[in-house]
């Protein structure tokens, strides 16, 4: 691409950028008034991520990452700071379809497309960008990232967790791993190094946690889609703020469960929301579904909970405990449909949907995800079996299918409503 | 109560589990000189060739009960036996498992060579699961044996000559109890090698190169020894009565593997099985390690009696990541 | 007397119908959308509260649906046409009648299961465009110089095989209709092509929730004789077609503005 066309692109897109991500914004601070003060933090690291500023430098490295898959200890425990790149921006989106397959998905294309701009707004200059062998798209993304000129370091994945062999194959990989960031940082990942990211990022996990439970709450403390913003702002924050900001939004929340304050009202219907990811700006079904006047409750995405979910345990404080302690983490209890098996996947839908006591299920399939969409009948028939509705919804990040999809999601939480007052 | 139950949930049971090890490896080991006598039907390790025992473990007296003509074992000898058993089983159905994890002193003196292990920041060793499913079955064979040796010495079996009263003990001659346990008193006579018969000079020549290999393999490898255990064999067999339990609730689990990674005898079951409530292993010795490291609420739970005493909980979790490795 | 109003604002048509405190039906009428959603609306209404006799404050509750029903902000409440068409159903065949809902609209098309309460259970809806809707019927007619009420009687008097018109965008299904036509082919066996057609897409549709019977058609093309028998075969079982299949969705309105209403009522009461 010349350079004069790169400047161009790299303008109108961010315009673009800008207008959804204050569109997005726009929808979540005032179609629903009541939400914890709390929220501002999260709400203004959005402004500054996509409006007024770039990324912090603080002289880190920045590590950037494609899938949940990629042990973020090991990345902190190297110096340096990983951001996680998946994006939602329809902007993006329309840059990558230049030049990826039609069928590619949006948040690939989204993705993609805002490497190519190779613009530091949003994530920072990066130092390597770390890119999991996940689905087909993102294993054949590595090639053409490298053709954007950046340092690209494919992290080799098994295609099941299941066989022990899969396990030691990934456990190779992830230590190979820990060889290539200590050779990008310079800086050594030692037993203590390593120990205090996993403490770090269990703090944080356990703040997640705090929210998880609090979503429990048999009339909602707070909305999905503020939920969902909160996990999305992992993507890109700074770790122990971000874990200081998820304490005091929970230690609010409880304080107004205390006081009875709730932000929907005991009939709403409640949503266990999974599928494909909903990564900001694209928060386009989650917010129909609560301007519908569904509340998310739970959500099995790997932009929120699977990404924040699990927590590591280790034995003796070596690395060669803690290694596969961070290995096991990243892999072992990951329901990504791109892994052989779904049972995993459906035995956590059908917890959280009992736990969470959701009335029913949104199962979100980007365009061109062949994974999820493929897992669909499988999850779909297991759900049906329990009794529990299910929606299933394709879209992408563009708004054309808003009005029919409003329609769609609407019937759907009418549906429930009579489900909903039995449980209330 | 619910205070209680917090309090403990949020515990960190390997520190109770070292002093708790530290005090039964006292009574067992010690408490002879304080005229303390459990009997002779403990399922644990308490070797009789510790002078200072409190009391006998029951591999010992079991090699004796069996050691009679079939006849008998309807006489007054066959009501040794019965009581003896019986006395074993209410010992070990109280606790269950947990005397492997918190009483064995064999067990114990394993996990202070991996201390010494750790300390020196040597690294474990783990089998992979193959040899683990191939080792595992030694035990059963450890077990036959010390069941049909001296059974072979009282009656011929399947018509075979009747053995040498050398085998009487057998099992004894070649644990490894034996040989480690007295050191601790002060005693150093059972390492040698008893040249009295030839029978003796093989099984007591293999006695000491086992306590080189028990040694060197709890060196490199979590309780190296407690996966060829034939008491531990013996014990599972009465595992499902236990009054301790370990349950699993499977549909809570994420399949982490935590549990599994920092069991020291490396089940994998614990992790993996999520259809089982019950979820003892042969190999457990119900440490509940795996407890402590489960986040997930109440996904596996150590009760006595149906009273949950140690529960998975993401709290207890977060607690004990939060008090760990604080420094700077 | 009190009188409830449900109002189906579709892509084409307004379809409105009325039903007094006793459920009974109380008029209906059906206006061409245009592009003035709100005023046509209001104008439809006031002709037929005229015609019918009604002030319009005897009418208690307004309920709209179809896909313009958060452009008319007269209405107290609004529900998805999904919702609406299912009551719609259950009030003209009752509950025990229906378990397939099969609606062709103008702009899209879809199917509903409910269950034995007469509740939504799952449903689909064709994907983004006109395709297998009354559009591409309105484009047929046009094409073969006739009207929409004319090809139930152009299906009946096809005599052979139906003419496979394959293509699936309405776009390129008029090109292939108008080669069709210069190829020298009769209309009766390309009409009867049309209605195969938009049958087999939309039986693909409700495959994928399963289908039960009890099959309950409507939307304006179920007046088309033709797409009914067509969509018969294609499922391979009868469907029952409401006198008024058009006005279904507007009287599942109606009747769940009446419910609204008692429940507030009653509400207010307790």
């Amino acid at each position: 691409m010349d350079k004069e066309r790169l400047e161009r692109l790299r303008k109108t897109t961010g315009v673009h950028l800008a207008m959804e991500a204050k569109e997005t914004l726009r929808q979540m601070e005032e179609d629903f008034p009541v939400h914890p003060a709390a929220m501002q933090y999260f709400y203004e690291q959005f402004r500054i991520a996509y409006g007024s500023g770039g990324a912090n430098e603080d002289g880190r490295k920045r590590v950037g990452t494609l899938c949940v898959q990629v042990p973020e200890e090991l990345v902190r425990a190297a110096g340096a700071v990983p951001v996680r790149l998946c994006s939602g921006a329809h902007a993006f989106d329309q840059v990558g379809a230049e030049f990826l397959p039609a069928k590619s998905c949006s948040l690939m294309k989204a993705t993609l497309g805002m490497l190519s701009l190779r613009s530091t707004a949003f994530s920072g200059t990066l130092d390597l960008v770390v890119n999991p062998t996940t689905c087909d798209q993102k294993k054949k993304a590595g090639e053409l990232l490298e053709e954007f000129g950046y340092r690209v370091y494919n992290l080799e994945m098994p295609a099941s967790r299941d066989s022990e062999e899969a396990r030691e194959y990934w456990h190779r990989s992830v230590k190979n791993f820990g060889a290539a960031l200590e050779r990008t940082t310079g800086v050594r990942i030692t037993k203590q190094r390593l120990a205090d990211a996993i403490r770090a990022t269990g703090l944080a996990r356990a703040a997640y946690r705090r929210l998880h439970g609090l979503q429990q709450s048999r009339q909602a403390l707070i909305r999905g889609t503020d939920a969902m913003l909160v996990t999305n702002a992992y993507f890109f924050d700074d770790l122990d703020r971000w874990t200081g900001a998820v304490n005091a939004l929970a230690d609010e929340l409880e304080d107004r469960q205390d006081r009875s304050v709730f932000v929907a009202g005991k009939h709403a219907a409640r949503i266990l929301f999974t599928g494909s990811p909903p990564v900001f700006p694209n928060l386009k079904l989650p917010l129909l579904i609560e301007q519908a006047g569904g509340v998310i409750v739970a959500d099995e995405v790997c932009s929120s909970s699977r990404l924040l979910y699990d927590l590591a345990a280790y034995d003796e404080q070596a690395l060669y405990d803690m290694v596969p302690a961070v290995a096991d983490r990243a892999l072992k209890p990951c329901t990504c449909p791109v892994f052989s098996s779904s049972q995993d996947r459906i035995r956590r839908l059908l917890d959280l949907a009992q736990t969470f006591s959701a009335d029913g299920v949104v199962y979100q399939t980007i365009a061109g995800c062949m994974p999820y969409d493929q897992e669909q009948r499988t999850v779909g028939r297991a759900l049906a079996a329990a009794n529990i509705p299910l929606l299933l919804v394709e879209t992408d990040y563009g708004p054309d299918d808003h009005g029919q999809l409003s329609t769609r999601v609407e019937a759907f939480i009418e549906s429930l409503r009579g489900k909903a007052r039995k449980r209330a | 109560m619910n205070a209680v139950k917090r309090f403990l949930n949020n515990g960190d049971i390997n520190r109770f589990r070292f002093w708790f090890q530290v005090a039964a490896f006292g009574l067992l080991i010690y408490g002879g000189f304080l005229a303390v006598d459990l009997g002779n039907s403990l399922p644990a390790f308490s070797c009789v060739f510790a002078e200072s025992r409190a009391g006998a473990c029951y591999l010992y007296p079991l090699q004796h009960q069996v050691n009679m003509p079939w006849a008998q074992f309807l006489g007054g000898r066959g009501v040794g036996f019965a009581v003896g058993l019986a006395t074993f089983i209410l010992f070990f159905i109280l606790f269950n498992k947990a005397w492997c994890g918190y009483a064995c002193p064999l067990g114990t003196v394993q996990d202070w060579v991996s201390k010494v292990r750790t300390a020196l920041g040597i690294r474990f060793s783990l089998y992979s699961e193959r040899t683990f499913r191939r080792l595992k079955g030694i035990k059963y064979l450890l077990l036959a044996l010390l069941v049909l040796l001296p059974l072979g010495i009282s009656n011929s079996l399947v018509g075979a000559p009747k053995l040498p009263h050398d085998l009487a003990t057998a099992y004894c001659m070649i644990c490894p109890g034996r040989t480690v346990l007295p050191i601790f008193t002060g005693d150093i006579s059972q390492l040698a090698i008893d040249f009295s018969s030839k029978t003796m000079t093989v099984l007591t020549g293999l006695g000491m190169a086992i306590t080189g290999i028990f040694f060197a393999g709890s060196f490199v490898k979590r309780r190296f020894f407690c996966l060829f255990c034939p008491m531990s064999a013996l014990q599972y067999a009465f595992s499902k009565a236990g009054l301790l339990r370990l349950t699993k609730i499977g549909a809570k689990c994420t399949r982490c593997g935590n549990c599994s990674r920092v069991c020291d005898v490396g089940i994998r079951e614990i992790a993996d099985d999520v259809t089982s409530k019950n979820i003892v292993q042969d190999d457990c010795m119900m440490c509940f390690k795996c407890v402590a490291a489960c986040p997930e609420e109440k996904c596996l739970t150590a009760s006595f009696l149906g009273i949950p005493v140690y529960e998975a909980t993401v709290e207890g979790f977060a607690n004990r990541a939060r008090r760990r490795n604080v420094h700077g | 007397m009190r009188y409830f109003a449900g109002i189906d604002m579709g892509s084409t048509a307004i379809k409105i119908a009325l039903m007094d405190d006793e459920g009974m039906p109380a008029g209906r009428t059906a206006a061409p959308t245009g592009s003035h959603f709100r005023k046509n609306t209001l104008a439809a209404l006031g002709l037929l509260l005229e015609e019918e006799g009604i002030d319009r404050s005897d009418v208690a509750y307004v309920l709209s649906t179809g896909y313009g029903r958060k452009l008319f902000h007269d209405a107290d409440e609004t529900v998805s046409e999904i919702t609406a068409n299912a009551a719609g159903a259950r009030a003209i065949a009752g509950s025990d009648a229906v378990r397939t809902i099969i609606n062709i609209g103008g702009q899209d098309s879809k199917v509903l299961l409910l269950d034995a309460d007469g509740q939504v259970r799952n449903f689909v809806m064709n994907d983004k465009c006109a395709a297998g809707t009354g559009r591409f019927l309105e484009m047929t007619a046009r094409n073969l110089g006739t009207e929409v009420d004319e090809l139930g009687d152009l299906h009946r008097r096809c005599s052979g095989a139906p003419l496979p018109v394959t293509s699936t965008c309405t776009v390129f299904a008029e090109s292939e209709i108008i080669s069709l036509l210069a190829n020298g082919h009769g209309r009766e066996e390309i009409v009867a092509g049309v209605h195969y057609s938009i049958a087999r897409r939309i039986v693909r549709l409700a495959r994928r929730i399963g289908i039960e019977d009890g099959v309950f058609f409507d939307g304006g093309p179920a007046l088309n004789s033709g797409m009914v028998a067509a969509l018969e075969d294609e499922l391979m079982r009868k469907v029952t077609v409401p006198a008024l299949p058009q006005f279904t969705t507007a009287i599942g309105a109606a009747t769940l503005a009446r419910a609204a209403w008692i429940e507030t009522r009653e509400q207010v009461d307790a």
